[in-house]
């Protein structure tokens, strides 16, 4: 026993003491995302996508935390490793000194979707990130639940009380809940009342918060919840309970779901999400790509975010993340069953005649969180702690307008615009 | 237990059997997600997902395939071999001498020394990462396999502590005094008396501070870019990541681990031999 102890740690020894000279490597160009975290879709970015770049890009998704902690401590200290940040919009608007001024980046003849480059300036005068690719949440279906539609529902233009009811029956049919929702720690609901339920009742994100319309959305949602798998409260991406038929009908953000499309491309149907009495309420997601004042090779990190922009590079990342392309590209026809389903979707949802666009919370800054912390709570109490809806709208609505005053934040789509702080009725 | 049988054999034999159960118990306790992990990694994503599930994977190797290809594992599990190596390294050869002055010499604070040697698992790491990625990258330890190695040692050190503390502790004084008598210096006797006697010991709480290395993934994925430990690298891809590849991701993470403990696990036996004593 003995020699062999002296053995290991000689050897042990050695190789350390061999390692910790050794930090000389080559330096590529550091991409610091949020997306593309699941790892066949890292594998696919760093072989498809930005293999095409020319230089050697060092492509490394990350979680929340580590992502922002890693960026605030470089940003403290002064200098860094990060070339090139990739997040969400709502990311970034904390951090709008933090970044550099992109405004000299030549796209050359791409044709930028305006609203989301104006989205980019994160309300300062300098375009702060550039739009990288969009995403929506739309509804998806296992074909077998298509039998309990209800009469006379078109799957492309439901509402939410034949979401209601096509659940009831399938829940009594089948013996067990087959609507899902991603209402884990890690789903994203919150979205779903901001950008859905919400405008969809109210035509409101903020300032009918309250309203009696909502307190009908509210319970409207407590109806359809009880014919929803109680497991949802663990769900985070539907793809997978898709995948086991755990249920049948389900919401989520369309990369949450490709997956099941990619795998199973014949058994699944992906539609539009339902409509309200004030409309299709849907909400857009956008991915931007910004660059720290500490990066370490400034010419490099522009070029990738221009490249980035590229057409092509677009449709290759559409493959790789399945989040759709913000400028303007011709698809191919030989795109993945993902984007297919949920291309043809998102534009059936867009394109509707009630279609109720919400936008993503403007101008927030760092409150984005506790904003989103309302409707998660108001959510907890009243669905799954069954307090009265009317008592939890009006506390959270003293929360909500909290945060709209200390952020200032004027009102954003589909609220009408507002001088100062975007009010709670 | 029962406590209804009445005779003295009847009794023995309920005992008996309570122990053989909890034997079975414990041993599918860690085995049944052992081989769910390992049967789920050799099935094809279809029988992943699907229900009833064969007993015998049908050694589809294509998510495992994967992982072996995926760009970085390999130097992910070399650098969680090396940080792991000199987080045990750093952590014995400062923990143990804490631990022999702790239970040999009486000094002033040693009780709030004790505790502060604790108090290092009080602060969550993410609280901490921040400030201490910002001082590494100012005076450049920053990405350095040495610079993870230390933050994980102060991670393992309140157990390599406390640990070697008890060690020291079960071995009588007057062992080391004998040794003196007979012409011992105070470092010869503990070389040549103590040192021996608590060497499994020291292997054990050694190993231990591997495992903590190992397992560790916040200060990883924030202190490192291009010298990415295997969970940094993997772990937080694997979240959401559909449910065949996070079988063989596991399955990748798990089996370094597995092997390196089988290796060494006569040691670990020693430690507890010696705890009983």
């Amino acid at each position: 026993m003995k020699p062999f102890v002296r053995q290991a740690s000689a050897a042990l020894v050695a190789v350390s003491l061999g390692m910790i000279g050794n930090t000389a490597v080559a330096e590529d160009l550091l991409f610091w995302s949020k997306q593309g975290k699941p790892v066949e879709e890292a594998q696919a970015m760093r072989d498809q996508v930005l293999s095409g770049f020319g230089s050697a890009v060092d492509f490394q998704p990350n979680d929340g935390g580590p992502w922002l902690t890693r960026l605030q401590a470089e940003l403290k200290a002064g200098s860094g490793k990060i070339g090139v940040l990739g997040a969400l919009h709502g990311d970034y608007t904390s951090m709008p000194d933090d970044l550099v001024d992109l405004s000299d980046i030549d796209l050359g003849d791409v044709q930028m979707n305006a609203k989301f480059m104006e989205l980019g300036k994160l309300g300062t005068s300098e375009q702060k990130y550039i739009p990288w690719m969009q995403a929506t949440y739309v509804m998806a279906a296992n074909k077998k639940a298509l039998e309990h539609l209800p009469e006379g529902a078109d799957i492309d233009a439901l509402t939410y009380d034949q979401l209601i009811e096509w659940s009831k029956t399938m829940a009594e049919k089948t013996g067990s809940p087959k609507f899902g929702f991603p209402a884990g720690p890690k789903g994203l609901k919150h979205r779903f009342f901001q950008g859905y339920m919400y405008p969809s009742y109210t035509n409101s994100m903020v300032s009918k918060f309250r309203s009696a319309e909502a307190e009908t959305a509210w319970n409207k949602f407590k109806e359809l919840w009880s014919y929803t798998n109680p497991g949802s409260t663990g769900y985070s991406a539907m793809q997978e309970q898709l995948l086991t038929e755990e249920v049948w009908v389900v919401f989520d953000h369309t990369a949450r779901l490709a997956n099941a499309f990619n795998e199973r491309p014949d058994d699944f149907i992906a539609f539009p999400a339902p409509a309200g009495p004030t409309g299709r309420g849907f909400m857009p997601v956008v991915v931007g790509v910004a660059i720290p004042k500490t990066a370490p090779d400034m010419d490099a990190a522009k070029k990738l975010v221009a490249y980035m922009a590229n057409p092509a590079t677009q449709i290759e990342t559409l493959k790789a993340l399945s989040f759709f392309p913000v400028v303007d590209a011709e698809l191919p026809s030989d795109m993945p069953a993902s984007v297919q389903l949920s291309g043809s979707a998102i534009s059936k949802m867009a394109g509707s005649a009630d279609a109720n666009p919400g936008l993503l919370p403007v101008g927030l800054g760092k409150l984005g969180g506790q904003f989103n912390q309302v409707y998660v709570d108001t959510f907890e109490r009243v669905v799954l702690g069954g307090e009265d809806v009317r008592k939890v709208l009006d506390e959270q609505a003293g929360a909500l307008r909290a945060v709209m005053e200390e952020a200032g934040a004027p009102c954003w789509a589909p609220d009408p615009a507002s001088e100062g702080p975007c009010p709670v009725e | 237990m029962s406590t209804a049988s009445t005779s003295v054999i009847g009794q023995s034999r309920v005992a008996k059997w309570a122990v053989t159960a909890s034997v079975v118990f414990l041993c599918l306790w860690v085995l049944v997600p052992i081989y769910l992990l390992v049967a789920n990694t050799f099935s094809s994503p279809a029988e992943v997902n699907g229900f009833p599930k064969r007993f015998w994977p049908s050694f589809d190797t294509e998510s495992i395939e994967f992982f072996l290809n995926f760009h970085g594992v390999g130097s992910a599990l070399w650098n969680s071999l090396l940080v792991a190596s000199l987080t045990m390294i750093l952590s014995i050869s400062v923990g143990a001498p804490a631990g022999y002055a702790l239970s040999r010499f009486e000094f002033r604070g040693k009780g709030t020394f004790r505790v502060l040697v604790l108090m290092t698992r009080a602060f969550p790491l993410p609280l901490l990462a921040l400030p201490m990625a910002v001082m590494f990258i100012k005076v450049g330890l920053d990405d350095t396999v040495l610079g993870l190695a230390i933050v994980h040692t102060t991670l393992a050190l309140p157990f390599a502590v406390l640990i070697t503390y008890s060690l020291f502790s079960g071995i009588p004084v007057e062992l080391e005094e004998a040794a003196w008598t007979l012409g011992c210096s105070r470092f010869q006797a503990f070389i040549k008396v103590i040192f021996p006697l608590v060497l499994p010991g020291i292997a054990a709480s050694a190993i231990f501070a591997f495992v903590v290395s190992w397992n560790e993934v916040f200060a990883a994925a924030v202190l490192t870019i291009e010298h990415r430990t295997l969970p940094a690298f993997l772990l937080q891809s694997l979240d959401d990541a559909p449910l065949h590849l996070k079988f063989a991701g596991g399955a990748v993470l798990v089996i370094p681990a597995l092997v390196f403990i089988f290796m060494v696990r006569k040691y670990l036996f020693a430690m507890w031999g010696i705890a009983n004593r």
